[in-house]
């Protein structure tokens, strides 16, 4: 227990000394996606709400081609990506993939247009293959780390007893691989690679540079230790305990959670949650086949296990509670977010666990002291238990694919081009749902040059839903653009959107089309 | 039965609007001969008092001449015609393009018109509208009667606040 206080403390140091990290989100864009530009710009630059890593950065001109020409410079929180001097005319789309510093990808589009819009579309980037095999490899680390390390764990320290040791050998025969091709898929995933790029040392490089490498490295170490604690007697306890340890220490150095701000507490408390995590399954198994040949000892081993589950499963909840709060943010996002309704589907699975665990202490328990013959209604409710955490497991591995609702940013802009003879309106709004929205006028000749107004207005209108004309005066920005903030679309629908620009005192350009406002 | 007088308010409500624009009193005018544009100011900017009315007077519309009004000033504002015109054997190149009366005070209860006599010249096409922009300067706000409605769009398809037009007629 001292070996775990003194990981701990270190913990909290490496959480002091890290600064501020977690999931990164793109915070602005210049130009801003969905702008028209009448000419080129120099580079295109995108600003991150924490230092990133460059993955991949495509670059897909007007006339459709992929440009490998694109220079990628970093500094820090800043991405610029430099044009080409010979870009023609059309939409470009710049594509990037970055790595944040909880080692996950963060990938998104810029979209934005010289002169006139072309139909270039952003590159499909979702490979399902690649992610069915991200989320395979991480319930084999899970299996690994909380059935194998754990389960040796309890044979160590808890049960004394090396029986029904099978399920925690192959969970860490199993583990051990999982944790490589974590490292490699995660290579791949950041720099958009194909699984046959696995035998070149690129993915590997790059994913040992996030926080990931050295987390699944320590994940590898525990479950090696736990292998030998297995087999020879020799340190046997003392090797478990470090394994032990390494489980919360390499879940608590990467990832949404252990990277989240305020760092201070959230890293314990991932560190505290995996070793609960660890205990509670990993003695599901051992006591399990404990329990198809059950001796007297059993009994007291169950009473000495329970007794110390209690104040466990009591750091379990109070971690996990911890967590959730700081992720979620608000309690709508539970079920507004995948990342939320991935919990609560954990939370149901969590609270079915708890309540076979009562039943077998409250219950079950009690009924073996008296009767020898209860022994398999119990194993029975145990072996129900390691299906649910099974479950557990490939659901939180789930995770790894959504971003948590702190992070969450307003989207690309929706936007709509309006061209007439007389001028060409850019009209970008955001988030471009129902709600409240920000519009942004960019206003232009017909010949593509900035047009100088004097007044811009802009008018709102669902007739669909008898929403009458609502005229807002937009304002001119710093940028020479006209912004219109905070407008309310109380609804999604097909939304008459009209422009007046006053030219002059006696003329004024009006331009109207429709807008597609998604729902909410 | 009880959503007839609903209909006839709402009815009632929808036309008013139309009567309530800055107008142009007279609904034609001759190409080829001197026109008196007079200009109904039949309220103020949503209840504010007016205190200025500026006019621009459209390409073709010579020999600018704007009445004198009592408590009101009347200035012009000069400029170059897009092409010269002859008028009575002189070749004008410049003239009036905009009349603007200040300085006076039109309650919102009120009623006024402002008078501009021209010469609507031959280059104007006949069967068309021809339209004086005007805004409405008032104590709190301004009222821009502006808008032209596009070619193809009929007289059906009326904006919000349109420029007082006139229906030009071909010489008899």
């Amino acid at each position: 227990m001292r070996l775990l206080a003194a990981l701990a403390t270190l913990l909290v140091l490496v959480g002091y000394s890290t600064g501020a990290s977690a999931h990164a989100a793109l915070i602005s864009v210049e130009p801003t996606s969905g702008s028209l530009l009448q000419s080129a710009p120099k580079a295109v630059e995108l600003r991150f709400n924490e230092a990133v890593t460059p993955g991949a950065i495509q670059l897909i001109d007007g006339a459709g081609r992929a440009r490998d020409d694109a220079r990628v410079t970093t500094s820090g929180e800043s991405i610029s990506v430099a044009m080409p001097p010979d870009l023609p005319q059309g939409t470009v789309v710049v594509s990037y993939r970055v790595i944040s510093q909880d080692g996950h990808p963060v990938a998104g589009s810029v979209i934005f247009s010289i002169g006139a819009p072309t139909a270039t579309k952003p590159p499909a980037n979702a490979d399902g293959r690649l992610n069915a095999l991200i989320w395979l490899s991480r319930i084999g680390l899970y299996l690994g780390l909380f059935v194998g390390v754990g389960g040796v764990f309890f044979a160590r320290w808890i049960s004394r007893s090396m029986a029904g040791m099978g399920a925690p050998r192959a969970a860490l025969l199993v583990g051990l691989p999982s944790a490589i091709v974590s490292l490699g898929v995660l290579g791949l995933d950041l720099l958009g690679l194909p699984p046959a790029a696995l035998v070149t040392a690129a993915p590997w490089t790059v994913a040992f540079v996030t926080s990931a490498g050295p987390a699944l490295l320590v994940a590898i170490a525990a479950m090696l230790l736990a292998l030998m604690a297995l087999g020879r007697a020799w340190h046997a306890r003392a090797l478990a305990a470090v394994a032990f340890a390494g489980v919360g220490l390499s879940l608590a150095m990467t990832g949404h959670a252990a990277t989240a701000p305020p760092e201070v507490p959230t890293r314990p408390a991932i560190f505290f949650h995996g070793l609960a995590v660890a205990f509670w399954i990993g003695a599901l198994a051992p006591l399990a086949a404990l329990l198809s040949k059950p001796t007297p000892a059993v009994l007291p081993l169950l009473n000495r296990f329970s007794r110390i589950a209690m104040p466990v499963v009591a750091a379990l909840a109070l971690t996990g509670l911890t967590l959730a709060i700081i992720q979620l943010e608000k309690p709508s996002a539970l079920v507004e977010t995948s990342y939320g309704l991935i919990l609560s589907v954990k939370l149901a699975l969590v609270l079915s666990l708890l309540g076979l665990a009562a039943l077998n202490r409250t219950r079950l328990t009690p009924a073996l002291a008296k009767d020898q013959r209860a022994a398999p209604a119990l194993r029975r409710s145990i072996l129900f238990e390691c299906g649910v955490a099974l479950g557990i497991f490939a659901v939180v591995a789930g995770w790894r694919f959504t971003p948590p609702p702190r992070t969450i940013l307003p989207e690309t802009p929706l936007a709509i081009h309006i061209h007439t003879d007389k001028a060409m309106f850019q009209v970008l709004v955001s988030p471009g749902k129902a709600g409240v929205d920000d519009f942004v006028l960019q206003l232009m000749t017909g010949e593509a040059t900035p047009l100088k107004v004097k007044e811009a207005t802009l008018t709102l209108s669902l007739p669909e839903r008898g929403i009458e004309p609502m005229e807002r005066d937009a304002e001119l920005g710093p940028d020479g653009y006209w912004h219109v903030r905070k407008v309310e679309l109380p609804f999604a629908g097909r939304w008459h959107v009209r422009i007046d620009a006053l030219v002059t005192d006696f003329e004024k350009v009006t331009l109207e089309d429709e807008l597609e406002v998604a729902p909410r | 039965m009880s959503k007839t007088p609903w209909l006839i308010l709402m009815a009632a409500l929808a036309a008013s609007p139309a009567a309530a624009h800055v107008y142009l009193e007279g609904k034609q005018a001759t190409v080829g001969a001197s026109y008196k544009a007079v200009f109904a100011v039949p309220h103020g900017c949503s209840g504010s008092p007016t205190v200025k009315i500026r006019v621009q007077i459209p390409d073709g519309v010579i020999a600018v001449k704007p009445m004198p009004k009592a408590g009101w000033n009347v200035d012009v504002v000069e400029g170059q015609y897009a092409s010269a015109y002859d008028y009575h054997g002189n070749k004008l190149t410049s003239g009036v393009k905009e009349v603007v009366w200040s300085g006076g005070k039109l309650p919102d209860h009120n009623y006024d018109e402002f008078v501009v006599s021209s010469f609507l010249t031959d280059s104007l096409k006949p069967n068309t509208t021809l339209y004086f922009p005007v805004v409405q300067e008032c104590e709190k706000g301004v009222s821009r009667w502006i808008e032209i409605p596009a070619e193809e769009a009929g007289p059906s398809h009326e904006g919000k606040s349109p420029a007082p037009g006139v229906k030009l007629l071909p010489k008899p």
